[in-house]
């Protein structure tokens, strides 16, 4: 087994094992200081790259997506050492060779500014160390990033999957260089973060030591940009279109409307949003107290069990008043006729009234608005308070 | 020393007659030139050839043209400019003086 790395020549992404790239990095390094002085160097490197972006896609197929290091060494062969043809030919290796000093020259030595990069961080990690290398790269408390993931998880179920997602995708810090670099300095902005992106995919930059040859892969980068941004604006165009064609045929089909339809459908909205609100009381009281409504969790199951137990219960009694939910909008739909203007009438009916009990007892309403503010901060404090004994 | 070593220099020195050569009778993109050499005494690498072309057409002795592919990317496609197929003309005749030296000396 070994480690792939991805590298970007000549617009094409292909994967190298790591030693068939430092391999190719050498070679792509050695021809650069061949031609330095040579007018078309950027141009002869840029044939070159294409040349074995040729020998790469012969080798590879629907069933074979890397190139090994056996092959690239075979393909440097077939190559040959690149000559300058004004200049002395090179001599029998040595002076030509680069050193292991060259290799990430361009990122700063020394450490300071070591330019911050997303890394998955195994040391403390819970499951995949995501969370940890997040917390890092972003300089925050690792209990919030994963706070947020469970809190993802349980409301959408979307948490676990970015979690895998990000499990997959963010390579693992190892060597010491990449830990530092997990944590890095400087600021984390979005721009920052783009410019790192593009840093990390344009491997072959670092191949090159000087502004020429940047500035040509810059332009090929800045090209292939354009080309996914059309892309991107065909599927926004597409999907607006589609978007267009829903909405349409949502007014234009109202088959029909029972009168208090909308409070059946706010009736139960509320009823969904109280039993989630609850659910996440229970969570909250097992993780800090050990208890449900005074009601232990029998001896023998997992914390963790509880909690996913009282996640599924919350689900399972929510799910009728989804369904019934669903039935309303897209079954019936809320049409315009006279129920709706009956509905419209008690609606508003409701909000007057609802203005004129907060107008006849607004220190009852502050008081309890205050009072749930101070919850919400007591609750995260003794959920943070509970994390850190774990 | 072999004959092969000794004349590295000289066969290096003829390469852009043989590619001015090659080139004149049809466009060509590399790995057809390579081909072409790659039978003879002359046969030669990527290392070496793109180099050469990139000098060739610094001097305009040469020049190329993007082409489609059936598979990949479009690649570069050479011609000889009009300076070129002068100095093809010029190269071939001095090296037929060469060659009649050659055949005539000690005699």
């Amino acid at each position: 087994m070994n480690k792939v790395t991805t590298i970007n020549l000549n617009g094409n992404a292909y994967q190298l094992e790591e030693s068939g790239f430092e391999a190719l990095r050498s070679y792509l390094d050695s021809a650069a200081q061949r031609l330095e002085g040579n007018p078309d160097k950027d141009e002869i490197i840029a044939d070159i790259e294409c040349a074995i972006a040729d020998k790469f896609r012969a080798l590879l197929g629907p069933h074979k997506t890397v190139v090994v290091a056996a092959e690239v060494a075979t393909i440097i062969a077939e190559m040959g050492p690149v000559q300058d043809p004004s200049g002395p030919a090179p001599d029998a290796q040595g002076a030509g060779a680069p050193g292991p000093g060259a290799q990430g020259g361009a990122s700063a030595p020394g450490g300071a500014s070591v330019p911050r990069r997303l890394y998955k961080i195994k040391d403390g990690a819970m499951i995949g160390g995501v969370c940890s290398g997040l917390a890092a790269f972003f300089g925050i408390d690792v209990s919030i990033v994963r706070i947020l993931f469970a809190f993802l998880t349980i409301v959408w179920g979307f948490g676990l999957l970015l979690y895998i997602l990000m499990l997959f995708l963010i390579p693992s810090a190892v060597t010491p260089a990449e830990k530092a670099a997990a944590f890095g300095g400087g600021p984390s902005t979005a721009e920052e973060f783009i410019r790192r992106a593009k840093e990390g995919y344009y491997e072959g930059m670092r191949t090159f030591h000087d502004k020429g040859a940047h500035r040509e892969w810059k332009r090929r980068f800045k090209s292939e940009m354009r080309g996914w941004k059309t892309d991107f604006q065909r599927e926004v165009r597409a999907n607006r279109a589609e978007w267009a064609q829903n909405w349409s045929r949502y007014w234009a089909e109202h088959p029909q409307y029972h009168f208090g339809a909308s409070f059946t459908v706010t009736l139960l909205e509320v009823f969904s949003l109280v039993v989630t609100l609850l659910c996440f009381y229970a969570v909250y009281s097992l993780f800090v107290h050990g208890s449900v409504f005074g009601a232990h969790l029998p001896g023998g199951i997992p914390l963790w069990l509880g909690i996913v137990g009282v996640v599924l219960l919350c689900k399972l009694v929510t799910s009728p008043a989804k369904a019934m939910r669903r039935a309303y909008r897209y079954g019936g739909g809320y049409g315009v006729g006279c129920a709706a203007v009956w509905d419209t009438f008690l609606g508003i009916g409701a909000v007057i009234l609802a203005l004129w009990f907060v107008g006849h007892n607004p220190a009852g309403v502050h008081d309890a608005l205050h009072d749930a503010a101070a919850g919400l901060h007591r609750a995260l404090d003794s959920i943070r308070d509970g994390w850190n004994k774990r | 020393m072999s004959i092969n070593e000794k004349f590295t220099a000289i066969r290096k020195g003829l390469l852009e007659f043989l590619v001015l050569k090659i080139v004149s009778a049809d466009k060509v993109y590399v790995a057809d030139i390579l081909k072409a050499l790659s039978e003879t005494e002359f046969s030669t690498q990527e290392g070496t050839l793109y180099p050469l072309l990139s000098k060739m057409r610094r001097e305009e002795l040469v020049d190329y043209e993007w082409k489609e592919s059936e598979a990949g990317p479009p690649r570069k496609y050479y011609e000889l400019t009009a300076k070129g197929r002068e100095q093809l003309r010029e190269t071939s005749e001095y090296w037929q003086r060469i060659v009649g030296t050659v055949k005539n000396l000690g005699e």
